[in-house]
């Protein structure tokens, strides 16, 4: 019986042990929380953002990552309280959610799609357009060296060896966004392959998220693909400047990203999408992130605290929270984009009552 | 006069014998190599990591300053394994009583013993998408997503691993001890209850550590029950952090800060694997039960 | 005789009742979670048809094409990969623990192979996307390019591929295979054993002619359970696999296998009802096939069974056919 003794007196130490390391962390008792999901491209802001409010306004923010659609279906059936969606809800999900109360767009960040490159003896500046890309995605440009490149890169000495194409194997906003530009610049793009978060890639291989897809890249030699602009920049990957739609190759920096959305039709209910901006100093390929509420939250399920909460949340990212999103690599909204979404705060109510 | 009975073996034979010999030795080898790899690679991605900071801080969502610890995830999963532990080594422990001192080698018990195989041998993603339509969609306990949610898939997964082991510990139980004390005029719950079982306790416990190491590592179920909250929660209705969930989320991570963190992690998740299946197998030394 | 009034024995019968139901708990829980995949996957089953979806190859759900042939065969190919490198290693560990290695190493690597199993699955997959997939790419393109007339090897080498995808099936299936043939080459009687080298066999015969043929249907029973286990790990193939939609034609490519679809889909997919219910099909695809490898093991292990009793009858009838005669 000395065994069990022994195995108790361990127990109560470890628990002893457990009980003051967790007693050691803050819980304040009337701070509230909100929880959130989607999509993953903005998972680092929301985290970034719900850090700040945690210390300034006793506001905890729980987000995971789980892709826009899933995002939007827990907002729907009342999972989170709110969602992060790369693309605007459709207008099917639009009406599912609406029974509750109608949710609200926030535009919150922009981030450009990189195409990202891996080739032997090219180190920077490999510029391609959007005709080309798609030719590569269709495999129907296979090498290097193939003269549609070779024609945009004088002085470049591209190898003779295949391309390898990596692609998203995941369903994802960052397909989405790709595809929706490819479609733009290439008349047989839609036919073939298609725009979505996943579609039936013709060649090449496929990786798990935008972390698979950058170490695919960085590990196969003669290899190409396109990751989120926050892990090109924060892994320093060599990455291709795009044409433009007004003719000029641009790097995908964090102004050419804001740049992309000026300029951009953005209606009443701010549900916009980028494609193929036209503002000179864009970079092309650029997509949009929303964070999703209801309208009027308590209405649709929720406490008073929660809706407060939200509008906490958003007042804080479209205003201080913009400066932070550099440090984090993504791009800041345009002006008249931020001033729509601000106007937008004073819609969110409780039950009628504004907040 | 011969100096055996048998013809001497033959080079040949005797080759053979030596090159069975070594393969046997490599396969043995080969099999270890890639435990020693795997934490090899750990220890030099993760150990880094480790520091009093690291496990007494949580992960602040802070991406360009202080990114923090990963104490809610310790927390988290030891709280939602243990949890898990009190839905199912209970009842796996009453299932296998009942195996072996009712059911024993009837129809019924065949097919509960199939079953309880059945159940180990089951995706754990599956369980997870089980329990997501009957529990997280259904919004029973009036939230989405729970940790006690977690809890119920995990014990899903372990409950099977501890009927099975504990099966096998009760049935080696002597027969002589219960039946002396039944002689004796005991009823069948006091045999069961101050015979069988302490005699069968070592082995009760191996099978449940063995299980807990199981249910600690799994993140298929947590992805479809739990979403991970960054601080410590004790509340079970709610979010809650764990190691594979955080694991799975900062290896995705743009930040390599993050993912290095996630390396530290998973080393954190392996060494309290590893010390459990330990612990476990010291047990089943003490037993005074041998097959 | 010692009586007891009925009122002492309830709790006994409280005790009996409390464990049936508990047991019995367990099968209807089992029936449950059946009928719940069936339900959930009804809506696809309408749409595309039962058959179709398991044996048609077209697996495109933004078009609502839910053909799962594809991933089928990824499972299967993964695990068919696992058990033809994994069984024969973890036999061969498990003769070594019991029959060659010094005593008192016995212990320790019997540990040593457990521990493998104490690795969480997704540390697996990590480890095979940042470490193995990098490492063994060379090897692996040599080997496509050298052995390029054998059948299903050959082609670009990506990296995650269905070879490694069973690589890493195979190495966790060791522990499970390994345990179990442990125990059936340890019930070797011991007379086996000896005869053999009574007659003059060298250690490897006697290994080759006594144990392995008397543990062979222990072993297969071992070597099914851990096809069941191949066939269900979800994040480690789901990190190695490639999730490409296709029937590879090379064990170098990309592959897709059910549970790493609903593990990767399911976030999507979850917004939309059809594409949902296909992916519980998947669920209650891989449930079935693990209720028919699961009552193959048995099947198999029982038929060892029936050998030995018929043994154990044959040599106790023998005894009692010498003893009775022989004495005076």
């Amino acid at each position: 019986m000395k065994f069990t003794k022994q195995a108790g007196a361990l127990s109560l130490t470890a628990a002893a042990a457990l009980v003051i390391v967790a007693c050691g962390g803050s819980s304040s008792g009337s701070a509230s929380t909100i929880n959130g999901s989607g999509s993953t491209f903005a998972a680092p802001i929301y985290q970034q953002w719900g850090a700040t409010t945690k210390t300034d306004d006793s506001l905890t923010v729980n987000y995971q990552g789980v892709g826009s659609g899933q995002g939007i279906s827990e907002l729907t059936s009342g999972t989170v309280d709110f969602a992060g969606s790369d693309p605007p809800m459709t207008d099917e999900e639009l009406a599912a959610a609406s029974k509750k109360s109608a949710p609200l767009h926030f535009p919150t960040a922009l981030g450009a799609i990189t195409i990202s490159y891996n080739v032997s003896g090219v180190a920077t500046g490999l510029k391609l357009d959007g005709a080309t890309l798609a030719q590569i995605f269709l495999g129907k440009v296979s090498t290097w060296n193939d003269p549609a490149i070779a024609a945009q890169n004088p002085g470049v000495t591209l190898p003779s060896n295949p391309i390898t194409v990596v692609h998203r194997s995941d369903s994802s906003g960052t397909t989405k966004g790709f595809t929706g530009y490819l479609t733009a610049v290439d008349p047989n793009w839609s036919s073939e392959v298609g725009k979505g978060k996943t579609v039936k890639w013709p060649t090449g291989t496929g990786a798990k998220g935008n972390d698979g897809v950058a170490a695919a890249v960085k590990q196969t030699p003669n290899s190409v693909g396109y990751v989120e602009q926050a892990y090109a920049l924060q892994n320093k990957f060599t990455v291709a400047s795009v044409k433009n739609a007004a003719g000029s190759y641009v790097e995908p920096t964090l102004a050419s990203t804001t740049a992309a959305g000026q300029g951009t039709t953005v209606p009443a209910d701010l549900r916009f999408t980028i494609s193929n901006p036209s503002d000179p100093a864009a970079y092309p390929i650029t997509s949009q992130t929303f964070v999703v509420a209801y309208t009027d939250a308590c209405k649709a399920g929720f406490t008073e605290q929660v809706a407060k909460g939200i509008k906490t949340f958003l007042t804080y990212g479209l205003g201080a929270g913009q400066d932070a999103l550099a440090q984090l690599n993504y791009a800041k909204l345009p002006a008249d984009i931020n001033s729509k979404a601000t106007a937008q705060l004073s819609k969110l109510v409780c039950n009628g009552k504004a907040l | 006069m011969s100096t055996g009975i048998l013809p001497p073996i033959s080079a040949r034979r005797r080759r053979t014998d030596r090159l069975m010999s070594g393969l046997f030795y490599a396969a043995t080898g080969i099999a270890l190599v890639p435990l020693l790899l795997i934490i090899g690679y750990l220890i030099k991605e993760g150990a880094s990591q480790f520091s009093a900071a690291f496990f007494t801080t949580d992960p602040t969502g802070n991406f360009a300053g202080d990114i923090g610890g990963i104490r809610s995830a310790v927390l988290g999963t030891i709280e939602m394994v243990a949890i898990a532990t009190l839905i199912s080594v209970p009842i796996g422990i009453a299932v296998a009583i009942w195996l072996v001192e009712y059911g024993k080698r009837s129809k019924p018990a065949a097919i509960i013993r199939y079953l309880i195989d059945v159940m180990t041998g089951v995706p754990s993603v599956v369980f997870g998408l089980f329990i997501y339509v009957s529990l997280v969609e259904t919004g029973i306990g009036g939230s989405g997503f729970a940790a006690w949610k977690g809890s119920v898939a995990i014990s899903l997964l372990m409950l099977p691993i501890v009927a099975r082991s504990s099966e096998v510990v009760l049935d080696l139980v002597p027969n002589g001890l219960r039946e002396s004390a039944l002689a004796l005029g005991a009823p069948r719950w006091r045999v069961i209850a101050t015979v069988v079982l302490p005699t069968a306790l070592p082995g009760l416990i191996t099978g449940s550590l063995l299980a807990v190491a199981r249910g600690a590592g799994e993140t298929a179920p947590l992805l479809f029950t739990v979403q991970a909250a960054m601080g410590i929660n004790f509340n079970l209705s709610e979010r809650m952090n764990s190691l594979p969930l955080e694991i799975f989320n900062d290896v995705q991570s743009s930040n390599p800060a993050v993912v290095t963190r996630a390396w530290g992690a998973a080393l954190t998740l392996v060494l309290l694997v590893l010390a459990i299946t330990l612990l476990a197998r010291i047990v089943a030394g003490r037993s005074r039960l041998k097959p | 005789m010692l009586e007891r009034s009925p009122m002492a024995r309830l709790p006994d019968q409280a005790l009996r009742w409390i464990l049936t139901a508990l047991s019995f708990g367990i099968l209807l829980l089992l029936v449950y979670f059946f009928g719940k995949l069936s339900l959930e996957s009804v809506d696809v089953f309408q749409h595309q048809g039962i058959l179709s979806f398991a044996f048609s190859n077209d697996w495109n759900p933004s078009q609502s094409q839910f053909g799962g042939l594809a991933l089928l065969f990824g499972s299967v190919a993964t695990a068919l990969i696992a058990l033809v490198i994994g069984v024969p290693i973890a036999v061969a560990t498990a003769v070594f623990i019991v029959e060659l290695c010094p005593s008192r190493l016995r212990s320790p690597l019997t540990i040593l192979v457990e521990l493998l199993a104490a690795v969480p699955s997704v540390v697996y997959g990590l480890w095979g996307v940042f470490f193995l997939i990098p490492r063994l790419r060379p090897f692996e393109q040599w080997a496509a390019d050298t052995f390029s007339f054998l059948p299903w090897v050959g082609g670009p080498v990506a990296g995650p591929s269905y070879f490694i995808a069973g690589l890493i099936l195979a190495i966790m299936i060791i522990p499970v295979v390994s345990a179990i043939s442990r125990e059936v080459i340890s019930t070797v009687p011991t007379d086996h054993k000896e005869a053999a080298l009574a007659l003059g066999a060298t250690r490897w015969e006697m290994i080759r002619t006594a144990i392995l043929p008397y543990s062979r249907s222990g072993i297969s029973g071992a070597a099914m359970l851990g096809l069941g286990r191949a066939l269900g790990e979800t994040i480690a193939v789901t990190l190695v696999i490639g999730n490409a939609a296709v029937i590879g034609h090379q064990i170098f490519d990309q592959g897709y296998s059910l549970a790493a679809v609903i593990a990767n889909e399911f976030g999507e997919a979850s917004a939309v009802p059809l594409y949902s219910s296909a992916l519980f099909a998947c669920g209650l695809l891989l449930f079935i096939v693990t209720l028919v490898v699961n009552g193959l093991a048995r099947y198999i292990v029982s038929l060892g069974d029936i050998e030995r009793r018929v043994e154990r009858a044959r040599r106790s009838e023998r005894k009692s056919a010498a003893a009775p005669g022989g004495a005076a």
